[in-house]
């Protein structure tokens, strides 16, 4: 069996008792509707006709109507349940795996699409034991029904059959014409919002000029034009869904017209031509029930999207605590993407600047150097200890990362700077140790809230948001910092604070720093020069220095910079 | 819906009472079969075919085809006219949308973010939506119960005795549980929109949670909203579930009821056609009517509501207007000018005192963050001062006639357009001086490159450095005797920054600028340096002698001193 449909088993055994509820009262409550018209109509001519058998088809008549509306209300409950039960399992499971995967799941799946499975798939997987068992159940009474009507009178049934094909083409017809409309229309809006989109881009200048009503009306320059396209859309709407909607009745009074001449022959009793019209009512259904089999595939396609994300391996760590120890970090033999045969030893305390061109591996190596990524060979270890051999909150407690973009999840400042720090009395002065380290303290506290301002309603520069990266990993690293390009949007005065606090009260850490700037690789203790994934050499900045190839490195990121701002 | 959706959806039902006159009479059409079905098939069987009158029976259902075409020619007509109704709608929220965005990026410089407007563009759509099928079902089902009462009464009207007991109490059922409904409703839709909101994030800080180890705390936190979901989810599955039960009772009950009371009726004179009419009516016109409104109420009437509530919460009231004054000159002064972004905030700016005399050249420097943006926002009257004042010729800033200052912010504001359009966004102003102005700040080689002035500009063609250069060109041309410039040449090479500053220079009156480059700031008469709340004025000479700070950032601004301040 395929991944994706031993998902879907799973989602509908966790939609739990519901299922079976759903099950029953869907097949109980399509058979009562299949029988009804028939029923009905016999009841009536019995009870006009005052027979002896009048009072058992009533109560008949009377348990089928009180079954399907049992059915009914029991089966909206049910699916309810079961599709939020299993959607809660499916998505719990779907999202624990993505989180214990980590950055290699976004290394696989672009964010929006993980988004979109980890969203709507999960939605529509959810709701799949629903429309197997509705879609399944919809067949019996329009399937029936047409049997039903055949049994009457085989001419019914073809007129029925004429009259579906004759819909089927009115809906293809509307379907071919409304994109080409959908079209220009949203084109339309695609203009008023880029319009808007650029005065936004503007709003220092319009708020000076005092230019907003103006600059209002040229924003929506484009409604007649809208409501043109949109009235289009109206009008095939109209059309499409009338011819459609007439069709069924029309069919229902030939059907009557038919029967009435059988009526007047006496083949038929006015109960069963009742019947008969209620079974093309019945029968045209069968295009909504196909609709169902749609869902179903969609929720089999939407299952195999999310089987693709479970099949990524989650990263898994052991559960060694960190001995005591300087904070040695060391690579040996280290393959991983670009990089290869990384043999590297940075002793405890010292801080090593890794420095190459783009495209080098130094992010790579970062990203290796606290397992934010594991080697394709290799070994990496922090005071001897392999890092997969590390529990989660060893690592946790030790690395600290700071990035050249950091995304700062918590709900206020104070939360994303100790966001992973356990929680204990002194989380609070961590954080606040760790943001004025970084120069962040000052322009938190000119915030509206200071560290409890929701980061919602902080706008914040590229610095300001690196400086909280900055404190986050700070509040983090008790043994290394890895800092990738994470001072690249400080101005000099703050990056120079910045380094003094590196240099200072954090001096006991080790630090791994990507850099671009040569001053930042002359204040580390050793620079890790990496060219096309090896080390070139690794030596201080001073030596290194006399060899003009190293000097060319800063003046390529030097010159790349220049040309981007 | 009274409460905040009131105002716009009145508007739109209101605007034009022609349209609701034309609704109302082309409903009368549409619901034609809702008033003679029953009474066709009754005739048709009873008169007609079981009678042995074959005719009679055919002119019957004549009747009924030609009434189903007839109100296949009124629903028509009814799209139509709620569509002529919801656009107008639509296009309310969509200005109130636009206008909110603006004012409200106008007020505090930095406005909604794109996506923002996207999803608010979406909840617009949305309403549209929402607003037209509430109407559609909500008329339907008005126009519907009237045709089949009368039908009903025309062909038996002691049947009503029968149908309109339970009826009107499934009705009642259902609007009694209608508030619960909505709420579980509602709730549903915003926990899936958090929960999505929620999944959202986490797909994009997968590599800074990973760096926290913080896993199991954000999958406790999501776990706790996908629980959430699911508990609303059930809640609303149990509402559901009553809202089909008031369906039943309105529905099906008198279904049992007319069969129940069949006896009754034939000994009334009933024949088996008005029996099968009573339940044609019942179950092909009543009950759908009625599921309907169940449906549309409970779900499209929510989503109006949360829709119209989201968009409305986008919009902000218009600027209230003001006098504005015409200032004596252009020199700035401000006296213990203090300001802060919030009332629990730390002060950006305190107790500041400078005077700018008019004609003067001065350059502000200092670290990012420190503040420099929020002076030249004061000092164009963007933001007020939370104590002190902010003068320019003796005019309160926020008071200043626009037309007397001029500010370019850093990220320049180019729109779609032609290149004049946008050169005289400001002011008016003849074509030798346009030419004048181009030559004047160097977007000569723009200008030649587009093919004149009056070619269109796409501001997305444009390089950051071009789109300054057009900003400045504007700025040249406006009568304003105060300009600053908020980092405005940020993105110009150093002799192009040199040649814009030396043309404003020339160009007479006060300059105030934002500078990125310590040859920007050594262009200027006067130096203002902002560390902290910390503020001293100078010369660049008297500065390096008398003020660290300072002096740090000109040691820093080497090897070329065209170095960037802020990269």
């Amino acid at each position: 069996m395929r991944t994706a449909d031993r998902l879907v088993v799973r989602t509908l055994r966790h939609s739990g008792p519901w299922l079976y509820v759903l099950v029953f009262t869907s097949l109980a409550g399509s058979l009562g509707e299949l029988a009804l018209p028939y029923v009905l109509g016999r009841t009536v001519d019995t009870l006009v006709a005052a027979g002896p058998a009048s009072r058992t088809w009533l109560v008949t008549c009377g348990s089928v109507v009180v079954l399907i509306a049992l059915c009914d209300i029991l089966g909206v409950w049910a699916a309810g349940g079961g599709g939020a039960r299993a959607t809660r399992w499916l998505r719990l499971r779907i999202l624990r795996h993505v989180l214990g995967v980590g950055p290699a799941m976004t290394r696989r799946f672009p964010e929006g699409d993980l988004v979109t499975r980890m969203g709507v798939n999960a939605d529509e997987t959810g709701r799949g034991p629903e429309s197997i068992v509705t879609g399944a159940a919809l067949l019996v009474p329009t399937l029936g029904g047409l049997v039903a009507l055949v049994l009457i009178d085989v001419w019914l049934a073809l007129t029925l059959v004429a009259g579906l094909v004759l819909i089927a083409l009115v809906l293809r017809a509307f379907l071919s014409t409304t994109t080409s409309l959908a079209g220009d229309y949203q084109r339309t809006q695609a203009d008023i919002a880029a319009r808007l989109v650029d005065a936004l881009s503007g709003a220092r200048t319009i708020a000076a000029a005092g230019t907003e009503e103006r600059e209002r009306a040229r924003v929506l320059d484009a409604l007649p034009r809208l409501r043109a396209h949109a009235m289009d859309m109206w009008r095939t709407n109209a059309q499409a869904g009338v011819r459609a909607g007439a069709v069924v009745p029309l069919l229902e009074v030939a059907v009557l017209g038919v029967g009435g001449l059988r009526l007047a022959a006496g083949d038929l009793t006015a109960g069963e031509l009742y019947a008969a019209a209620r079974y093309v009512v019945l029968g045209a259904g069968l295009g909504a029930a196909l609709g169902h089999v749609a869902r179903l595939a969609r929720a089999r396609a939407a299952a195999g999207r999310l089987a693709e994300l479970t099949e990524v391996p989650v990263t898994a760590h052991g559960g060694l605590p960190l001995p005591e120890g300087p904070g040695t970090l060391e690579l040996r033999g280290v393959s991983a993407g670009v990089l290869s045969g990384i043999d590297l030893v940075v002793p405890g305390g010292s801080s090593v600047a890794v420095v190459g061109r783009s495209g080098a591996g130094k992010s790579r190596l970062a990203a290796l150097a606290g397992r934010l990524a594991d080697p394709e060979a290799g070994r990496v270890s922090l005071d001897g200890v392999p890092l997969p051999d590390l529990s989660a909150e060893a690592l946790g407690a030790a690395v600290g990362y700071a990035f050249e973009r950091p995304v700062l999840p918590g709900e206020t400042i104070s939360d994303a700077i100790g966001l992973g720090v356990a929680d204990a009395d002194d989380r609070e002065s961590t954080v606040r140790a760790a943001a004025r380290a970084a120069c962040a303290d000052g322009f938190v506290r000119r915030l509206p809230l200071g560290y409890g301002t929701p980061l919602r309603e902080a706008p914040m520069s590229g610095g300001e948001r690196q400086r909280l990266g900055l404190a986050r990993a700070f509040a983090h690293g008790r043994r290394l910092l890895v800092l990738d390009d994470a001072t690249s949007s400080l101005d000099t005065v703050t990056e120079r604070q910045v380094s003094r606090a590196l240099a200072g009260e954090l001096r006991g850490r080790t630090r791994l720093i990507v850099a671009h700037r040569a001053a930042t690789a002359a204040a580390a203790d050793l620079v890790v020069w990496l060219e096309e994934g090896r080390m070139r050499a690794c030596d201080t900045h001073a030596r290194l220095w006399r060899d003009p190839a190293y000097r060319a490195v800063f003046q390529a990121q030097e010159t790349v910079r220049a040309g981007t701002s | 819906m009274r409460a905040v959706g009131g105002g716009p959806v009145r508007g739109a039902l209101l605007r034009e009472p022609r349209l609701l006159l034309r609704l109302c009479a082309w409903s009368v059409a549409e619901t034609a079969p809702a008033l003679l079905v029953g009474l066709a098939v009754a005739r048709a069987i009873d008169d007609g075919f079981a009678a042995g009158r074959v005719w009679t029976g055919f002119a019957w259902l004549a009747v009924l085809g030609g009434a189903w075409l007839v109100a296949a020619v009124g629903a028509r007509q009814v799209v139509l006219t709620v569509g002529a109704i919801v656009e107008p709608f639509r296009e309310d929220l969509l200005g109130h949308v636009v206008g909110g965005a603006l004012r409200r990026s106008a007020a505090t410089g930095n406005g909604p973010g794109t996506a923002a407007v996207a999803r608010a563009n979406l909840q617009v759509e949305l309403a549209r939506d929402a607003l037209a099928s509430v109407i559609t079902v909500v008329r339907s089902f008005a126009f519907t119960v009237v045709s089949v009462m009368l039908g009903l009464g025309a062909l038996a009207p002691e049947v009503l005795v029968l149908v309109l007991p339970p009826f009107v109490a499934g009705l009642c059922l259902f609007l009694v549980s209608l508030p619960a409904l909505a709420r579980r409703q509602r709730e549903f839709i915003l926990t899936d929109e958090r929960t999505a909101e929620s999944l959202a994030d986490m797909a994009g800080a997968l590599r800074d949670i990973t760096a926290c180890r913080a896993e199991r705390r954000v999958a406790d936190d999501l776990g706790r909203q996908v629980r959430l979901q699911e508990r609303a989810g059930r809640a609303l599955a149990g509402v559901t579930a009553l809202r089909t039960a008031s369906l039943a009772v309105g529905g099906w009950l008198p279904v049992l009821l007319i069969l129940v009371g069949t006896p009754w009726l034939v000994r009334g004179g009933a024949g088996a056609g008005v029996i099968l009419g009573a339940l044609v009516y019942v179950t092909q016109s009543l009950a759908p009517a009625l599921g309907n409104l169940v449906q549309g109420l409970g779900m499209s009437g929510v989503k109006l509501r949360v829709s119209l509530e989201r968009v409305l919460r986008h919009g902000a009231p218009p600027l209230p207007a003001v006098e504005r004054r015409t200032p004596e000159d252009a020199g700035v002064r401000l006296r213990g000018v203090r300001f802060a972004y919030g009332p629990h905030a730390e002060p950006v700016i305190s107790g500041l005192d400078l005077s700018i005399g008019d004609g003067d050249h001065v350059a502000v420097v200092g670290p990012s963050g420190i503040g420099k943006s929020t002076l030249a926002a004061l000092v164009t009257g963007v933001l007020t001062p939370d104590a002190g004042e902010v003068l320019v010729g003796g005019v309160p800033a926020e008071l200043l006639d626009p037309a007397s200052r001029v500010l370019i912010p850093q990220e320049a504001y180019v729109f779609r357009g032609t290149l004049l359009e946008n050169l005289t966004y400001l002011a008016e102003a003849p074509a030798e001086a346009v030419e004048e102005a181009v030559a004047a700040v160097g977007l000569t080689a723009l200008v030649t490159r587009l093919g004149g002035c009056s070619a269109e500009v796409d501001p997305g063609l444009l390089s950051p450095g071009e789109r300054q250069l057009v900003a400045l060109a504007r700025a040249y041309l406006s009568p304003a005797r105060l300009v600053i410039l908020d980092e405005a040449t940020c993105h110009l090479d150093p002799a192009a920054e040199a040649v814009a500053e030396e043309a404003f220079a020339r160009r007479g009156g006060t300059l105030l600028v934002v500078a990125h480059r310590l040859t920007s700031a050594r262009r200027a008469g006067r130096i203002l340096v902002m560390d902290g709340t910390d503020v001293r004025l100078g010369t660049h000479d008297e500065l390096l002698a008398s003020c660290p700070p300072y002096a740090e950032l000109a040691g820093h601004w080497n090897p070329a001193e065209t170095q960037e301040l802020v990269p």
